[in-house]
């Protein structure tokens, strides 16, 4: 019991809260996951004005000073340059400020032992300039500091929009959820997601039944053969199978040079019926496994009671409708859930054949949105956040449907009372 | 109506499982197929209804040819060994369930189902599940079933092998009863020659795929065609010995008797190797032909007292009397049979 259930937690409950907590952040590649860090960049800069700062403290947030005072020249002193520079500087250079890094390197030239390398000027620059900008603060405490230390006065007010705005790690937010509901593709992706589920499911299932029933009917030889004929797509590598498809359906690949013998021009099929083809390679592989579990439920309806319809009268197609199907209710309700749960969470088969294409979202489904919001982002920018947001909502769909199905097969019902009472 | 079968046959790949049988049944009969495990009945009653295949031969229904017909077009009602009701059905629907594939009104439905229902004493398992219901009830719902649609012809394999001994003695009677009133056709197949003899106007004894002899329960008692009848039916069983005929007489080690004038008469030669068969009520201490041998096995039976008797020769004979217990184990004593009712068979096991 216990090993049971820290694995469990471990594994299955975890991962999911996690998930729903991330999906309360603005996390992304650009923020990091660690916590807090407060900069002031020159983006930031063009940001506050627009954001209603004072103009005069947006200036001095962006100002630079270099100023030889003690703090400064110790610095210099590390750097390992000629004892005479630092000498020359010290006696020359003492008590001096600079209003830009030009002016600077104007004064250094002037002295006798002056710097020659670029490296070297640029490092004493570094030594003496004061600003806040590019400056990395890991606390608002730390961050006043720095705006005193740089004479910079602001109000508490203007402080607390100054956190807010130069803040460039995640925060808690529940905008995610907002900018769900109102992106135009939320609906899109949705109604890709619904078609591609139930279009599969349908050849899915009722593929597996069909070759199940039509398997049972045949002499047994060939039934074995035809059934793992039906295995080969669940068990060859999917970019194989993939990859198999691609070639067949490419404008110069099988189909085409098939049809193209009758007369028809050569095209990328795929491109041109990309569903379709989403929907016939996801449902073949998906199909062999629907098969065999229904097999086996066929094979398992005692062969007397089929005797028996057929003695009252029931023809095949009868016996079907009103006997087996019955009798196979649950490993009906069993695969279309399992199918339903792996075909919104899977997504590799996509990926691999249009990646969501062709053009802009065409096959695009929820759970491989939500993998190229948050793990392959055509912007560079992997944006966390949102796509455990996409996650959540997939966990709860999937949980959704799975009540729904119990609901529909009349779970108590199916479940017999058991034989051995306690 | 009456069934024929004209030299049925009926092959799984090598194995021969009938060959070559002729049956007739008249209508209204009810005929009993008897015979041990593996012998062909269920095969038999599977051709009869279309479930298999015939390798050769014709089956009719009266005047109608139904050799090549599928199950569902022969109206031929059957109770299965297991009973085979659909386990996602009601009793009701169980029943109902010949009388909806032939898209029958819901009145009449209800109607007939409730009829035989009635008929059956299970008015109250309607609402029940199989799984739900006793072996007993079982039995007769898929009886119901059977006769529910009125069927020209009612198969039942071993439909009372399940039940316990007093239920069985009910639904022998019970079975008969509706099979009376109903008149259909009807084919019994049992490896119990009690239930054969109670319920059945005839009985057909099957043997390694070939009808040995078939006829009313008292002909197959005392007439029987051969050895395999005599030893079949009858309990407690017949007792054999084998002998050669010398000088009119039956001759084996430790036996001898004067041969009656029918079999006299009859072909046996001086020398020929014969059997008898003597049943055990032919076996008392007061019948003529005088034998001897030990007791060696003593069973009351209550009403009834069975004993086994050793001759000289080894050979066992058994004897069932009525009267109190007159000898012990061990005992040598002096009986005798009834040379009348002893059956005399040839070599090859043939009656003479
Ligand atoms: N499907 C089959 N394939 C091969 N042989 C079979 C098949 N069905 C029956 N047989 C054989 O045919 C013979 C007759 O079988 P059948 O089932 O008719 O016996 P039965 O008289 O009903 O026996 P029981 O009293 O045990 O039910 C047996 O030898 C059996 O092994
Ligand atoms: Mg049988």
């Amino acid at each position: 019991m216990l090993p049971a259930s820290v694995t469990v937690t471990l594994f299955f409950v975890i991962p999911v809260m996690m998930t729903f907590v991330f999906s309360f952040t603005t996390m992304s590649s650009d923020t990091g996951i660690l916590g807090n860090r407060y900069i002031v960049t020159k983006a930031t800069i063009l940001d506050l004005t627009e954001h209603g700062i004072d103009a005069a403290l947006v200036r001095q947030l962006g100002h630079k000073v270099f100023r030889f005072n003690d703090a400064g020249l110790a610095k210099i002193r590390e750097i390992g340059l000629d004892s005479s520079l630092v000498k020359e500087i010290e006696e020359k250079l003492s008590g001096d400020e600079f209003a830009s890094e030009k002016a600077l390197f104007a004064a250094l030239k002037q002295l006798i032992n002056r710097p020659r390398s670029f490296k070297h000027r640029k490092a004493i620059s570094k030594s003496v300039v004061n600003t806040i900008t590019n400056q990395e603060f890991r606390t608002a405490a730390a961050f006043r500091a720095g705006l005193v230390a740089n004479g910079i006065k602001v109000d508490d007010a203007t402080f607390g929009q100054l956190l807010d705005l130069t803040n460039t790690s995640w925060r808690w937010t529940t905008d995610n959820y907002v900018e769900l509901l109102a992106s135009d593709f939320t609906f899109k992706i949705l109604a890709n997601t619904a078609f591609y589920v139930f279009f599969t499911l349908l050849f899915n299932v009722g593929f597996a039944l069909v070759l199940a029933l039509a398997t049972f009917y045949m002499p047994s030889g060939q039934s074995k053969f035809f059934r793992a004929v039906w295995l080969i797509p669940r068990i060859s590598p999917s970019v194989i199978y993939v990859m198999l498809w691609k070639w067949f359906t490419f404008d110069s690949g099988f189909m085409s040079y098939f049809l193209g013998s009758l007369g028809v021009e050569p095209e990328n099929w795929l491109n041109e019926f990309p569903w379709t083809f989403v929907i016939i390679v996801n449902g073949f592989v998906g199909a062999s496994m629907g098969m065999i579990i229904f097999a086996s439920a066929v094979l398992a309806i005692p062969a007397d009671v089929l005797r028996a319809a057929e003695v009252d009268g029931a023809y095949p197609m009868q016996q079907v409708r009103r006997i087996i199907l019955p009798l196979m209710a649950w490993p009906i309700l069993f695969i279309t859930s399992y199918q339903t749960l792996s075909l919104l969470t899977s997504f590799e088969y996509i990926l691999l054949l249009t990646d969501g294409g062709p053009g802009f979202f065409t096959t695009e489904t929820w759970a491989l949105n939500a993998y190229h919001t948050a793990l392959s982002n055509y912007f560079g920018n992997l944006r966390y956040g949102f796509g455990a947001t996409l996650a959540v909502v997939l966990v709860f769909f999937g949980v959704a449907l799975s009540l729904l199905y119990l609901r529909l097969f009349d779970f108590k019902k199916l479940v017999a009372e058991p034989l051995i009472e306690n | 109506m009456e069934i024929r079968l004209e030299k049925f046959s009926k092959s799984f790949g090598p194995v021969n499982a009938i060959e070559d049988m002729d049956l007739a049944i008249g209508d209204g009969e009810m005929i009993a197929l008897l015979g041990p495990s593996g012998c062909g009945k269920t095969t038999t009653l599977y051709a009869i209804c279309g479930l298999h295949r015939v390798s050769a031969g014709r089956i009719w229904f009266g005047d109608r040819e139904v050799t090549h017909l599928v199950p569902q077009e022969r109206k031929v009602g059957v109770v299965f060994q297991s009973f085979a009701l659909y386990p996602h059905l009601s009793t009701f629907e169980n029943i109902a369930f010949p009388l909806q594939i032939r898209k029958e009104s819901n009145a009449d439905i209800e109607r007939k189902v409730k009829d035989i229902a009635n008929t059956l004493h299970i008015e109250e398992l309607l609402g029940r599940r199989p799984g739900q219901l006793s072996g007993g009830q079982q039995q007769r719902v898929a009886l119901a079933r059977a006769l529910v649609r009125r069927p020209d012809v009612l198969l039942m394999d071993e439909p009372l092998a399940n039940l316990d001994a007093g239920l069985r003695l009910e639904m022998r009677s019970e079975i008969r009863r509706i099979q009376r009133e109903s008149g259909c056709t009807s084919i019994l197949v049992t490896h119990d020659q009690v239930e054969a003899m109670s319920m059945c106007d005839r009985i057909a004894l099957m043997h390694k795929g070939k009808i040995q002899q078939i006829g009313t329960p008292d002909e197959m008692y005392h007439q029987p065609k051969n050895k395999f009848i005599a030893g079949f039916i009858g309990n407690p069983p017949i007792s054999f010995a084998d002998g050669v005929v010398e000088d009119g007489r039956f001759v084996a080690q430790g036996l001898s008797f004067e041969l009656p004038d029918q079999i006299k008469g009859a072909s046996v030669s001086a020398g020929q190797k014969i059997a008898i068969g003597v049943r055990p009520e032919y076996l008392q201490p007061d019948f003529a032909t005088a034998i001897e041998g030990e007791v060696t096995f003593i069973e009351s039976q209550g009403r009834e007292i069975l004993y086994d008797l050793k001759l000289g020769g080894g050979q066992i004979f058994r004897s069932i009397q009525s009267s109190e217990q007159t000898c012990k184990l061990g005992d040598q004593i002096h009986w005798g049979i009834d040379v009348n009712s002893v059956f005399f068979f040839d070599e090859q096991g043939v009656r003479l």
